[in-house]
């Protein structure tokens, strides 16, 4: 790149001229600590030099114009008859007829498009709706703009700021004021008053606390949180009620299984999984040995993470898989965290069959189900 | 004619006589807002919060928040005889059959997305051109405030309906709940009025919907537009524009008319949605079971990089004393974003303190002149953005067949390496911006015209910078600026040994020699070396 | 000589169409025992053509081989499914067998089903309407079985490491029957004693209802959920309305 040409002479220098700070502006150049405000009042002086005089002169209606504010640049009032403009007129005229035409058709649709689910609807009623209220709203919206963009009087105004901070003067005299009152109410000597005050006004505050606890209930929340429905002998049943037999599940297969106990198959935290391998599959504890039977073992199907259903089950991974935030675990090894944000193994329901064949469970889970929380021990 | 403006003039008569109003009335038709298409991004959230008003309003006269147990026998027979809540059953009959139930529900929804939406693409406008700084603070703090209630607000909309995916989420913030440390059972039994399920959550987050919220909202946002009112818009500089003033046009009549023509528009693109893409199809997910649950389960969009922090997240806990401290819980849904919404809050004041500048600050940046902050910002924005892909793993690996394990494993890297080279990058770039800007200053613009030297050299003829550029350009104060004023050399080497700090002197408008009067700075140009220049958009 | 040579042509037409027509009265098998040697062609029938496209992976008597599991006891059920939905033959080895154009039309499929069905046995797609159940039944099924793996309206979900529960879409009645009873690949194994044969019919007949009734909203966006639709708001809504923006500042 050259420096020669650059157009007219001196323009070059006249740029960097303008990059100069000018002199008297030492105290502020460069960078530095600005505090405090820089805009003084005589900054946002509304000069009278820019009197509706001027104004008028210029533009016609100045006289309406607030007092300072400036045009700086004018828009011209079209003529009625001008040609363009009766052409803008017409175009925004359309635009707010459509309006029209889309209240119509929205009314007509409305009633006579035939919506009733299963019987005689059309799927388009809901689309048709969307059409024609969508041509009513964007015909007087358009309309408007358009209106304002090519007919309306449109100028470029000037318009001066107040200044934000107050006068110094008037600062102090409110200071001043709010002192005095302070002083007036006794506070700052008696200090019996002042904290008594503090306390009884502050203990207002704790009022409602009571009230709001009344929200909640309570009195069972360990019980609540460390068991579930689940008990000796009760029967693993589907969510129809059925019972489940041995050999009712292929190997490969899944069910969800709710214990038989009234409103069992609402209870969030005991809704389970019952999985069936082949045995040699199944790598558990010595201690675990007799929970499962057959190659049929029950997980909690509450995620350890944060409570969804773990119900997707891969048959040749074993795989277990939340759908929510993707934890993995793996249903042939005690549910054990394979990959995903839970912390925990899914906890097992110890099962057995009883005399008719029908599984049942050997008593609650051995741990709280589901998410971790503060007082859990483990 | 005559009888109209007859009525109105008795009309006005009729309040003046009772409040004076006049006064306030010419000043508000004559007061001036400055027009650049980016401010009116907040004028799309007041106006879809406007739709959410109205829709809501309307879906209140047939929704009913109870979770009362009922068996189905509406119009949509796939449901027939499945028990399910009251608050679902109605929500099915606004869906089936209510004519126009459908759409009136979508377009609350829709415009439930849009509304934070644009706080969001208004926020960064407001951030990325320092619009926050003094004296605005206040309002900053008041749109953080209301970008924090708008997704409590769309969370607690869309738990209504008590379907499948609702419900999912609710179990998951109740679960959230139970981790907090010695107060976590307390918290959750509290809100939801015993273990999960319960009874009382739909019940509660109905009124907190649909009174409590949006009135805190409703003050908040007429809080924040009478600021904007008293304290007048920003704009950006240009020809004419100072500190001191504003330029623009005037509240009455072409600015109402465009923006109430706005108005209509944003409300006619929220009927196209509502009437052509479906949304919350909540007969399809069902009525909610705690043992039930769909692949692809997710939140609305604007609590997606919570998801995508929980799934991100590994699986730490500390089991000690007795005691369970769920950190894989508690980081990502906790303590991120407390952290993240807490820096945004405080922003304005981190960046006047680190700048040491307590100017006042009526016109704009352009991001290129902050670097840093620009860099801050781009980094932020990309970890949102790859927080909110990985709240998605899971259907960007249905839909790609990828595996969901590696896009895992790939987005955990991705979340601590992106950002700062993305701040490196953006920062980068704005250096290189504003070497153009200077470039063009210092010669002008390439006309295309060879000319050949009689030394036998070709040179290329530049033409000067139009005046109204000039200004704009020399009316920013960069570090590069003054380096190309005090040095004069444009070279690399002269940027090169410039650091850019992000320290902002005073504002131009202020370089004003001793014995200047003041109202000669108000015309025209911002820099008093120009006043003598011919500008052509001076007054006189 | 022409008028001989024609003469000498239809007789012989004559001759054979008696031969034919004979053998199509007195020849063709009996009804009766129709069935049974039916059964026996189709199962020749469905050997050849195991023979021919399976037995390199499979192995030549079903044992499995290097490319293959063995086919014993895997049922009419299996075959029905991995055939008709095109997976097998597999084209290339992949994470899991992926679902194309099929193969071979429906009497090949019956046939190499029955072959295979006839070696070791195992579980059965049977005959007749498969997707005549009841809706709201099928539905609630549905969404306790087949939901967490195939997504709330069967458009599909993400399994581990790049396996994946397809979309539920272009699944025939009898490919869901399939797949349902044979637990291929990752999918469980639902057996008729779990989920008896009629909720199987009413699993199918929601299956097809979602995947096929016209959604009353507009467009469902894939169902995929609240991701398109967050999708959706940013590039129409606010894009859509930038540009808005954009008409309204514009200066004449």
């Amino acid at each position: 790149m050259s420096d020669v040409s650059n157009g007219p002479s001196g323009n070059q220098e006249s740029v960097r001229d303008r990059l100069k700070s000018p002199a008297g502006h030492g105290e502020q150049s460069g960078p530095g600590d600005s505090r405090g405000s820089d805009l003084s009042t005589s900054d946002f002086q509304q000069t009278d030099s820019r009197t509706d005089a001027a104004e008028a002169v210029g533009h016609g209606h100045g006289q309406l114009v607030e007092h300072g504010t400036t045009v700086l640049h004018p828009g011209k009032r079209v003529p009625l008859d001008d040609a363009a403009a009766r052409a803008a007129e017409r175009k925004v005229a359309g635009l707010f007829l459509l309006a029209v035409v889309g209240v119509v058709g929205f009314v007509v649709c409305f009633i006579a498009v035939p919506f009733d689910f299963g019987t005689d609807y059309s799927p388009a009623y809901t689309p048709l709706l969307g059409l024609f209220m969508t041509m009513a709203l964007v015909g007087v919206g358009a309309g408007a703009v358009l209106w304002a963009k090519t007919l309306m009087v449109d100028e470029e105004m000037v318009q001066e700021r107040h200044p934000f901070a107050s006068e110094p003067e008037t600062r102090g005299e409110a200071a001043a004021i709010l002192a005095a009152g302070f002083q007036d109410t006794g506070l700052p000597r008696r200090s019996l008053l002042r904290n008594s005050l503090l306390l009884g006004a502050g203990s207002l505050a704790i009022l409602p606390v009571p009230l709001l606890f009344g929200l909640g209930r309570f009195q069972h929340k360990e019980d609540a949180l460390r068991t579930t429905s689940w008990k000796k002998g009760v029967r693993l049943v589907r969510s129809d009620g059925s019972p489940v037999k041995l050999g009712e599940v292929a190997v490969g297969g899944v069910e969800t299984v709710f214990p038989d106990v009234p409103d069992g198959n609402k209870a969030a935290d005991s809704a389970s999984l019952l999985i069936r391998m082949r045995p040699d599959e199944l790598v558990v504890r010595e201690s675990r040995k007799d929970w499962s039977v057959d190659g049929h073992i029950v997980y909690s199907v509450v995620c350890t993470h944060l409570g969804c259903p773990v119900k997707l089950y891969e048959q040749q991974t074993h795989h277990l898989f939340c759908p929510c935030h993707q934890s993995t675990f793996d249903a042939s090894r005690e549910a054990k965290v394979l990959f995903g944000p839970a912390a925990r193994n899914l906890p097992q329901l110890a099962i057995s069959v009883d005399a008719q064949g029908y599984f049942i469970a050997q008593g609650d889970y051995s741990e709280p189900v589901g998410p971790s929380f503060w007082e859990r021990k483990s | 004619m005559s009888l109209a403006t007859k009525g109105a003039e008795g009309t006005a008569t009729w309040v003046d006589d009772r409040l004076a109003s006049s006064g306030f009335v010419k000043r508000s038709l004559n007061k001036v807002f400055p027009d650049h298409w980016s401010f009116m991004l907040g004028e799309i959230a007041l106006y879809s919060f406007v739709i959410l008003l109205l829709t809501g309003t309307y879906l209140t006269l047939f929704y009913d928040g109870s979770s009362r147990e009922v068996i189905y026998n509406g119009s949509y027979v796939p449901l027939r005889g499945i028990p399910m809540s009251s608050a679902y059953e109605s929500t099915l009959r606004i869906s089936f059959d209510v004519r126009g139930g459908l759409i009136m529900r979508q377009i609350h929804h829709w415009a439930a997305l849009l509304f934070l939406a644009a706080i969001v693409v208004h926020l960064m406008r407001v951030f990325f051109t320092g619009a926050f700084r003094k004296p605005r603070e206040l309002n900053w703090l008041i749109g953080v405030g209301l970008l924090v209630l708008g997704i409590l607000e769309g969370f607690a909309g869309y738990s209504l309906p008590d379907d499948l995916l609702s419900g999912t989420g609710l179990r998951i913030a109740y679960s959230i709940a139970l981790s907090i440390p010695v107060i976590g059972s307390w918290a959750a039994f509290l809100v939801f009025g015993g273990e999960f399920p319960g009874h009382a959550i739909i019940e509660r987050l109905y009124p907190i919907h649909i009174l409590l919220v949006p009135g805190v909202i409703i003050g908040l946002i007429t809080f924040h537009m009478g600021l904007i009112w008293y304290q007048k818009h920003t704009q950006f500089a240009g020809p004419g524009r100072t500190e001191t003033n504003v330029v623009g046009s005037r509240l009455y009549p072409a600015y109402a008319a465009k923006a109430g023509g706005f108005f209509f528009l944003v409300f006619g693109v929220m009927t196209a949605l509502g009437g052509f893409a479906q949304i919350n199809p909540i007969w399809l997910y069902g009525p909610y079971d705690p043992s039930k649950v769909s692949a692809g389960s997710q939140p609305d969009w604007y609590v997606g990089f919570l998801d995508g922090s929980t799934r991100l997240m590994p699986n730490w806990e500390l089991r000690t004393l007795g005691h369970t401290f769920s950190f894989n819980v508690l980081f990502p849904t906790v303590i991120l974003p407390g952290i993240l919404f807490t820096a945004l809050a405080l922003y304005p004041f981190l960046e006047a303190k680190f700048t040491k500048d307590r100017a006042y600050h009526n016109l704009l940046d352009r991001p290129r002149d902050r670097p840093v902050r620009t860099g801050i910002g781009a980094a932020a924005i990309s970890f949102y953005i790859l927080l909110m892909i990985a709240g998605g793993n899971d259907i960007i690996a249905t839909i790609f067949h990828l595996s969901i394990n590696e896009i895992t494993y790939t987005l955990r890297t991705g979340v601590l390496l992106v950002p700062p080279l993305v701040f490196v990058f953006a920062r980068r770039a704005c250096l290189s911006l504003q070497r153009a800007d200077d470039d063009l200053l210092h010669h002008g613009i390439e006309s295309g015209t060879i000319r050949r030297l009689p030394s036998g050299e070709f040179v290329e003829e530049t033409v000067a910078l139009p005046e109204q550029y000039a200004v704009l350009l020399t009316s920013l104060d960069t570090p590069a600026r003054r380096a190309l004023a005090a040095g004069g050399g444009h070279g690399d080497s002269d940027l090169a040994t410039v650091r850019p700090r992000e320290v902002q002197a005073r504002p131009r408008g202020f370089f004003r020699p001793k014995g200047v009067q003041p109202s000669g700075a108000q015309h025209g140009s911002t820099v008093p070396e120009l006043e003598g220049a011919q500008l052509e958009n001076t007054v006189d | 000589m022409v008028a001989r040579s024609w003469l000498l042509a239809s007789l012989v037409v004559l001759a054979l169409a008696l031969v034919g027509g004979l053998y199509t009265a007195i020849g063709a098998p009996k009804s009766e025992a129709a069935d049974g040697t039916n059964q026996s062609i189709a199962v020749e029938s469905g050997r050849q053509l195991y023979l021919q496209g399976c037995s390199t992976c499979h192995g030549l008597n079903n044992q499995g081989g290097a490319g293959g599991p063995s086919l014993v006891g895997v049922g009419q059920a299996s075959v029905v499914y991995q055939v008709e939905s095109g997976r097998m033959p597999l084209a290339n080895a992949a994470a899991q067998a992926v679902r194309k154009k099929p193969k071979y039309d429906r009497t090949q499929i019956d046939q190499l089903a029955a072959y295979i069905q006839s070696v070791g046995g195992g579980p059965q797609v049977p005959g007749g309407t498969l997707d005549d159940g009841q809706l709201a039944m099928g539905g609630d099924l549905f969404r306790t079985n087949c939901s967490s793996c195939h997504n709330f309206a069967g458009a599909g979900g993400a399994l581990t490491r790049a396996k994946y529960a397809p979309a539920l879409t272009p699944a025939s009645a009898r490919v869901i029957y399939g797949a349902m009873l044979s637990g291929p690949e990752s999918m469980p194994r639902f057996s008729d004693t779990q989920v008896t044969p009629e909720q199987k019919k009413d699993i199918i007949r929601y299956v097809r209802y979602i995947t096929h009734a016209a959604d009353p909203g507009g467009s469902s966006l894939g169902h995929y959920g609240p991701i398109p639709e967050g999708l959706v708001i940013f590039l129409v809504g606010i894009g859509g309305l930038v540009l808005v923006t954009l008409w309204i500042g514009a200066r004449a």
